[in-house]
């Protein structure tokens, strides 16, 4: 079938050698969302080894195509052949897809930042995993190897969080573990570049090139379009859905591309007028103080009337200019009163408010100038918001659509609009076209150019080093210092490149070395707090009363440790999916009574009732997976449920436990505290599962949850598995309280929860992100529970436990955020 | 438009109320005008922290205020102990109320802005500390009493309906301007639907944020006050049900509980719903376990069937 259906052009003329048949064609793909054809009538093959460019303007269609392509999106119409059969297109999923040999690379990262480089290659490739707990082992091997295949000399510990990754190592880890997938045979690389350095990005197209040659087919997309132009074999350009043009990267030439995805002359920019005169009498509006210029640079003086660059390597300090300028202006030399409007290419995390209109959207940059009781109205906006859009050519009739039914560029259009819509002094741009298509690119440098023209100043941080052809001065950044200042005829491309990498190697590639030693100290105090203050708290008791020392005193002073010990750690699971259980006190108390009352009548019953708790809990996890609910809000329901439940089974307390139940909590080690073995049985146990397969899972889901879906892993089994956990270490913690205690009260264990809360975090787990520490919660929660018998020892009011607690996890989490912010500041 | 996105989702709950008003008239014939008041009476203590909970959760990021019963409680303590009963304390205990309530909502927002501790967790945090501080105002107590005056805020009638419902829908409707109509309300939304994006826009978010607890806690007070008014005295477990029934009568209103978008008129009626759905268990006779049960279920099911409102994040 490959062979002999013919293209609207003959690709015969575009295949590397000629000679290889196409492993993958696509034949007439159509697909309509709503009113819009993203894909029409769209006939492509591939061949093996075949490096395919992949350009269009946003809206153009390529993401659709390769969401189809990779069996996420089904087609409309058409049909794709692989090795020359047809694809059964329901059997097609992103599962089979994979399974086949065809893998993306997504715009957007889908690493687990909690998770080490190591542990995110399991993710994706869970066959490798050895039997017992050094089941990792390959892929620390597998990992390091990958990364060094792409880009030597990248250096990145396979053993460090992703967390702790600079942007683009993120990157260079998420490209490697794609592309290490044995089974692959096609590449998709969607924006691979957007937060390289040109080094490493060459490192990836040479690398890309000799996989080729082993016949590796790859489709390149990007808007870097030399870039394109550098790795690709064919370039094909797409248009409203549809394939316009495509030639061999060896007869094509960047203005043909630009005029091919665009329309005619899109891509030669009319001679900049040069603005003589404004931009060096302009009033100084900033200066850039010594601590960000390098040895030799005079600070730099920004004026009215300037298009000030910010350049170098992605990540050396230009965005941190541009955010402590909005933040902090007058300490990082703005001069005082400047009125600030900041603009970022970050649109879905830094740009739109996805609920409003497009009118709205605009509207709120003036509105939030004004006093809280000023009136505000649509109707009363919208002839000044449409004065706005007609300058950057948004059209006022789309003033009534949700902003996220534009495409990227028109929504960056009303982004814009936005910040002009008072007036300013400074324009702060934060690589302000990311994914803007050429038509909105160039509206919105006119734009620039007349807001500079109007005697404002201009400071514009780029991705893209074309962009700063646009400047009037372009300062070049090196490790969060100006290097370079360029001015007028001196602003072109390789004078940025070179400026930006000559500081770059000399230094030996400093830029890629592992973070800064001042970033791991945090961490480390975070870590030892739990165990500190255990000692501490154990010290003060032993000095108060040698006695606490014995072996007899530890087993008084554990045995009520070891029930929060418990409920402690099912917190910490739930905490690791990024969610908080409100109901984990009042469950133990509902088991508690449970098995101190139904499970002594007439066991089978207690049993079914504990059954019917698990199901609960399982029911919880499906509830908040399934229908995007609030963890906080379910379980805050749910508490009531335990808590009513407990009281129609028993109204006031009583009970006793059953014989077996006192039997299991009660024997004994000769020489150790029961309580002290139970915790540490209890701790191994968490270790354990944290540490499994299984716990990284459920980690994982706790930091990057739509990767780990789009990886193959069920977001409801896992939920389910997660609650389950909590639910079994919950359970244990009431059966733990019916045997010691021989009896039962709905009420006594709801103290639990902010304990558990405050044990968890005082452990060193972080709420959201899904990092947790199982060591650190059984020390927190063990010496939590010991500062509540150091207080009864001082003879404190039990009133006042309460608020200690409180009072408690407050200082701990306000020295968290003390240190979180310290590292943010470093 | 904006109306399109909020103002109409308090029909559903206003529906429900309708519906589950005919259905007591039709099953049931001791569901009079009377047990009605009686409802009105109940939901209006309950709007007062509901609205305070709408605004909180409308900040966004899972913000949510948990310290609202034990705010309830200490601050009809604190009317209790200060006003001694007589109309002559009132006005002092009006102003050790509302500086509890100033003090609780400036803990709070200072531990969420400043800190940033999770809103969730500081206020659970400082809802303790306030019961311990109840437990200490509860053994100043000498004699149980109200301001007649007060009593007749929280129990008078103004042709034969409470007069306090007038004043939670008055309240109510004060709100809902200021969430649709003016430059406060525009920046609470933005804040809730994108904190990055309306810092960057110019908005200072903090102080939104921090606004919203200090309303929550002063509407909580306001709400423990007239309990105290109404019961003639205090008791520690007065608060407890503001707890879960103020996050239900916000999200059976049709808020979206992931912030960015809210609507007044809906925390009333949800508060509406909510009371009846309670007071029939009551009239029932239903025991307590069972109308915690209940509850629970509704709101979890409720949630369940909205959605967190089709947001991504």
């Amino acid at each position: 079938m490959q062979a002999n259906t013919a293209l609207p052009q003959d690709t015969d003329g575009f295949r590397p050698d000629g000679e290889k048949p196409a492993f993958l064609s696509l034949r007439g793909i159509g697909k309509t969302y709503g009113s819009t054809r993203a894909n029409d009538d769209l006939s492509l093959d591939i061949a093996p080894g075949e490096i395919v460019g992949l350009i269009g303007a946003n809206g153009a269609g390529k993401s659709t195509l390769m969401r189809i392509v990779c069996g996420v999106t089904r087609p409309d119409e058409g049909s794709l052949h692989w090795d020359g059969a047809a694809l059964d297109p329901d059997a097609f999923s992103a599962r089979t897809a994979q399974r086949q040999g065809i893998r993306i690379v997504w715009q957007e990262l889908s690493l687990c930042a909690n998770l080490s480089v190591a542990d995110n290659f399991y993710v994706e490739r869970p066959e490798l995993a050895g039997r017992g707990p050094l089941w990792r082992g390959a892929y620390h091997t597998l990992a390091r190897e990958s990364i060094e295949a792409i880009f030597p000399g990248a250096r990145i510990s396979t053993r460090a969080l992703v967390a702790d990754l600079s942007l683009s190592e993120r990157q260079m880890v998420e490209i490697a573990r794609v592309a290490s997938d044995p089974a692959l045979r096609l590449l998709i690389l969607d924006e691979p570049t957007s937060s390289l350095g040109s080094e490493r990005s060459a490192q990836l197209r040479a690398y890309v090139r000799r996989r080729a040659a082993e016949g590796l087919a790859t489709i390149f997309i990007s808007h870097k379009l030399a870039e394109v132009l550098d790795v690709s074999d064919r370039i094909v350009a797409m248009r409203n859905g549809r394939i316009v043009w495509q030639e061999r990267a060896a007869k094509a030439s960047v203005p043909d591309m630009v005029e091919a995805m665009g329309g005619p002359g899109a891509g030669d920019r009319p001679e900049r007028q040069a603005r003589t005169g404004t931009a060096a009498e302009g009033e100084i509006l900033a200066t850039l103080d010594g601590k960000r210029t390098a040895a030799g640079i005079d600070p730099p003086r920004l004026r009215r009337g300037e298009i000030v660059g910010l350049a170098g390597l992605e990540g050396n300090g230009q965005r941190a200019v541009l955010r402590a300028l909005f933040s902090r202006p007058e300490a990082s030399g703005l001069k005082p009163g400047c009125r600030v409007r900041y603009i970022s290419g970050d649109r879905p995390n830094e740009g739109v408010f996805p609920l409003w209109t497009v009118l709205q959207n605009i509207s709120i940059g003036r509105i939030a100038a004004r006093g809280p009781f000023a009136p505000v109205r649509d109707s009363a906006e919208r002839p000044h918001a449409a004065s706005l859009a007609g300058r950057l050519r948004l059209d006022e009739s789309r003033f009534g659509s949700k902003i996220l039914e534009l495409s990227g560029g028109n929504q960056q259009k009303a982004l814009v609009a936005r910040a002009l819509a008072d007036d300013f002094d400074v324009l702060l741009l934060d690589d302000p076209t990311r994914g803007v298509d050429i038509a909105a690119k160039r509206d919105f440098y006119r734009l620039v150019e007349d807001v500079a023209q109007s005697g404002r100043l201009v400071i514009w941080y780029s991705t893209e080093d074309l962009e700063f052809l646009e400047c009037d001065r372009v300062l070049v950044f090196s490790k969060g210092r100006i290097i370079r200042e360029l001015g007028g005829a001196e602003i072109d491309e390789d004078a940025i490149v070179a400026s930006s990498f000559a500081e770059q190697t000399a230094a030996g590639g400093a830029a890629d070395a592992g973070p800064p030693p001042a970033r791991r100290i945090g961490p480390a105090i975070m870590k030892a707090i739990p165990f500190a203050s255990l000692v501490a708290v154990f010290l003060a008791m032993s000095i108060q009363n040698p006695l606490v020392a014995s072996s007899f005193g530890l087993e008084l002073l554990l045995a009520p440790a070891v029930p929060l010990v418990l409920i402690a750690l099912a917190q910490m699971f739930v905490v690791g999916g990024s969610e908080i259980d409100l109901g984990v006190g009042a469950f133990t108390g509902l088991v508690n009574v449970i098995s101190a009352t139904l499970l002594v009548a007439s066991p089978l019953l207690g049993a079914a009732a504990l059954v019917a708790g698990l199901a609960g809990y399982a029911l919880i996890g499906v509830l908040i997976q399934a229908r995007a609910i609030p963890a906080i809000v379910v379980t805050l329901g749910a508490s009531f449920i335990w808590i009513g439940t407990g009281q129609t089974l028993q109204a006031s307390p009583g009970g006793s436990s059953p014989e077996w139940l006192a039997a299991l909590f009660s024997w004994s080690i000769p020489g150790l505290p029961t309580p002290l073995v139970l915790i540490l049985l209890a701790g191994i146990a968490a270790i354990l599962i944290d540490g499994s397969a299984t716990g990284t899972i459920l980690r994982g889901f706790g930091a990057n949850a739509a990767a780990l879906a789009r990886a193959g892993w069920s977001p409801v089994r896992y939920a389910v598995c997660r609650y389950l956990v909590a639910c079994v270490f919950a359970m244990a913690a009431g059966l733990y309280v019916t045997a010691t205690n021989n009896a039962s009260d709905i009420n006594a264990s709801s103290s639990f929860t902010l304990l558990s809360i405050a044990a968890v975090v005082m452990g060193g787990c972080q709420l959201l992100g899904g990092m947790i520490a199982p060591a650190g919660v059984v020390a927190g929660a063990v010496t939590l529970s010991l500062i509540g018998a150091l207080l009864a020892a001082l003879g404190v009011s039990t009133d006042f436990n309460a608020a200690v607690q409180g009072g408690l996890l407050i200082l701990i989490l306000g020295f968290q955020a003390f240190l979180i912010r310290r590292k943010n500041d470093a | 438009m904006l109306d399109s996105i909020t103002e109409r989702r308090w029909i559903l709950p206003l529906a429900g109320v309708l519906l589950l008003w005919a259905a007591l008239v039709m099953l049931t014939e001791r569901f009079s005008i009377y047990s009605l008041t009686g409802v009105a009476t109940s939901a209006s203590f309950l709007i007062f922290p509901a609205l305070g909970q709408m605004l909180v959760i409308t900040t966004g990021r899972g913000n949510i205020d948990l310290s609202i019963p034990s705010t309830v409680t200490l601050s009809a303590y604190v009317c209790v102990v200060v006003s001694g009963g007589t109309n002559a304390g009132l006005p002092a205990a009006l102003a050790a109320v509302l500086c509890t309530a100033l003090a609780t909502g400036l803990v709070n927002a200072g531990l969420v802005v400043l800190l940033r501790i999770p809103a969730m967790i500081a206020t659970l945090a400082t809802g303790y500390i306030l019961a311990s501080l109840t437990l200490m105002v509860n053994a100043m107590v000498t004699r149980m009493g109200t301001p007649p005056l007060l009593a007749w805020v929280a129990t008078g009638r103004i042709g034969g309906f409470p007069l306090i419902f007038f004043v939670a829908v008055a309240v109510t409707a004060a709100t809902g301007l200021l969430l649709g109509y003016t430059a406060y309300g525009r920046k609470l939304l933005a804040l809730g639907q994108s904190a990055e994006a309306a810092r960057l826009t110019g908005i200072r978010t903090g102080r939104i944020v921090a606004s919203t607890f200090v309303v929550s806690a002063i509407l909580s007070a306001a709400t423990g006050m007239l309990l105290s008014g109404y019961a003639a005295g205090a008791f520690l477990e007065m608060g407890t049900p503001y707890l879960l029934q103020s996050v239900g009568a916000v999200v059976l209103g049709g808020t979206l509980i992931a912030g960015g978008s809210a609507t007044a008129m809906g925390t009333l009626y949800g508060g509406i719903l909510l009371v009846m759905i309670v007071t029939t268990l009551q009239i029932a006779g239903l025991p307590h376990g069972i109308q915690d049960i209940l509850q629970g279920v509704v709101i979890i099911a409720v949630l369940s069937v909205a959605g967190a409102g089709g947001r991504l994040r």
